[in-house]
């Protein structure tokens, strides 16, 4: 018999004692170093860690006001009017059609336009509707992101602890703050949090608010007289307030990320699609204001805020959450484009902050704009590179736009005029983006590969992911996609 | 469902794996493969193993498209280079034999 043959019974033995070297290896390895390592090393190549905010900002920037936004001045359009200043009719009509059809229409024989659609739409909205109002149109101090700081209980609540306990917590040190806080975070439903220290050039510089404030949040007991007074001599004197009326100076904002629905999101034009939007808009009329009374009951002044307040885009950069992209959404790694935004300004300052961090997406952008390609109203900027300032047709009246941060501009009224006509809030561009992945190991391979490799390779893999059918827009099997009980198939039953 | 698919998927991954190990080493004891063939058997099994984790996992996050995709692109590669593995061995088993 040849010895170099194998016969079973060798075949067996060294199978054994292959797996038996194997485990006792990979056993003597303390599992948390190598952990540690690999991850380190992946990190150290993949993901550049900056310690400056990594976009150029010119020296003439300067922070818009909360109504230089296309849906607070066509949604507040009374109110921008009442304290001088001009609305185009333009914007106000596509303001209103908006309005119109997300509130009151429905079409039985349109796909993803449906009743049933709608009602998963006004689902979706409704605890933003009810908790945070016009947050998503940038006006702020209303409901649960409501400035006041209370010092005690109030008196009529059986339950209460909205309000700034006068023993302040000490941690140990800054990491485990930032720990608890962001631990706190997700307990309550974010999905991603970072920690930044506020920055001025991303508050809106003044805020306009045209509700009485009596009328901003439920009554927890009746009316002062002064309260009432207030409410009689309301007017558009009233309506602007700045930083000076803010009830603390704020040193940090903890940002955070929730993830919209991939199904929802892929349905993306119709109500199915707005509905993943709204589920986002919801969880940031929730957990932002959890995160606000935990910190207040640590002893420190905190408001939670959605769109309001700032702009939450350069602040989930600075925060370590994503890169800037082409779509002018913040690109996360997990999940892409496809996430909602919201902050906590708080006091507190002992605390670990988070480092701007990059991998590559910006680079991909230059080549790839499978977003620009699927805007049906050509918003989205095809330019190669960013720029200062926007280069769209608009550009000469681009009041809505951000000069001074090299970016590429979208063109916020062509985007809004979409909005009007479709009654929902679009998000192609979101469901084009090549980003946009469920959180699936492949994914997170190639957007790997793509950061590691060169321009040229981002053109191939952009075709590659057309070619695997991923990122379709106006795809009516979308919709069944959505309510197919086959559709979460992965995510555990 | 007690496994989710994804596990499922991991759990035959890692059996093949080593079934494929084993086999290959078994083969080489057999055939005595040169370094071509072990090139070519291991890239080949690589892929193979790639595609079926790539196209599983493209039907469990309901992307058809993808997982045909993922068979075309790393499928068939891994077909022609298992195929290539044989024929490497084989030729050197007949070249000993002469």
């Amino acid at each position: 018999m040849d010895s170099n043959k194998t016969n079973r019974r060798n075949f067996l033995k060294l199978g054994g004692v292959s797996a038996a070297v194997g485990i006792t290896a990979i056993s003597a390895i303390p599992q948390k170093v190598a952990a540690n390592k690999l991850d380190k090393k992946i990190t150290g190549d993949l993901v550049k860690v900056h310690d400056d905010f990594p976009v150029e900002v010119r020296a003439d920037y300067k922070p818009p006001r909360n109504w230089d936004h296309v849906q607070a001045r066509s949604m507040f359009v009374d109110a921008v009017k009442a304290i001088g200043e001009d609305v185009e009719d333009e914007i106000v009509a596509d303001g209103q059609a908006f309005i119109k059809k997300m509130n009151y229409a429905y079409d039985n024989s349109k796909v993803g336009y449906n009743q049933a659609d709608k009602a998963l739409l006004a689902g979706a909205w409704a605890m933003n509707n009810y908790a945070a109002g016009p947050s998503p149109a940038t006006i702020g101090d209303f409901g649960v992101n409501s400035w006041e700081q209370r010092s005690e209980k109030a008196h009529y609540a059986l339950f209460d602890n909205d309000y700034v306990v006068k023993k302040k917590y000490k941690f140990d040190n800054k990491q485990q703050a930032a720990d608890y806080i962001k631990r706190a975070a997700r307990l309550f439903g974010a999905d991603l949090v970072g920690i930044t220290r506020r920055d001025k050039r991303w508050d809106y510089s003044k805020f306009l608010n045209p509700i009485p404030p009596l009328l901003r949040k439920p009554l927890l007991g009746p009316p002062s007289p002064e309260q009432l007074e207030e409410l009689k001599f309301w007017g558009p004197d009233k309506f602007i307030s700045d930083w000076s009326d803010f009830p603390f100076e704020p040193k940090t904002v903890i940002v955070l990320a929730f993830e919209m629905d991939y199904e929802g999101i892929s349905a993306s034009p119709s109500y199915v699609g707005s509905a993943a939007a709204g589920a986002g808009y919801s969880a940031m009329a929730k957990v932002p204001y959890q995160l606000a009374v935990y910190l207040k009951n640590l002893g420190y002044n905190a408001v939670s805020a959605g769109n309001d307040m700032g702009l939450s885009v350069p602040y989930a950069i600075a925060a370590g959450l994503g890169e800037n992209s082409r779509l002018g959404q913040v690109v996360t790694y997990k999940y892409g484009p496809r996430v909602r935004l919201a902050k906590v300004y708080t006091d507190f300052e002992f605390v670990e902050y988070d480092k701007p961090k990059s991998f590559g997406v910006m680079d991909f952008c230059k080549s790839c704009m499978r977003c620009a390609d699927a805007c049906p109203t050509k918003a989205i900027s095809h330019d190669k590179e960013p720029s200062f300032d926007p280069t769209h047709d608009n550009k000469d009246n681009a009041w809505y736009n951000v000069k001074g941060v090299k970016k590429y501009h979208v063109d916020a009224k062509k985007c809004f005029k979409l909005w009007g006509e479709l009654g929902d809030d679009c998000g192609m561009c979101m469901a084009s983006c090549p980003y946009n992945k469920p959180d699936f190991w492949h994914h997170r391979l190639v957007d790997s590969i793509t950061a590691a490799m060169p321009g040229p390779v981002h053109d191939f893999m952009r075709e590659m992911d057309k070619m695997f059918g991923y990122g379709n827009v106006e795809d009516p099997s979308a919709i069944k996609k959505f309510y197919s009980p086959k559709g979460k198939s992965y995510n555990g039953h | 469902m007690i496994f989710t698919g994804i596990e499922m998927l991991f759990f035959s991954l890692g059996m093949l794996t080593a079934t494929s190990i084993m086999g290959a080493y078994y083969y080489n004891r057999q055939y005595r493969f040169k370094a071509a063939t072990w090139l070519a058997l291991a890239l080949g099994l690589f892929l193979m193993l790639f595609c079926i984790a790539w196209s599983v996992s493209s039907v469990l996050e309901g992307e058809p498209r993808a997982a045909s995709m993922g068979m075309l692109i790393f499928g068939i590669p891994s077909v022609l280079l298992l195929i290539l593995a044989r024929r490497l061995a084989l030729k050197n088993v007949q070249k000993d034999t002469k």
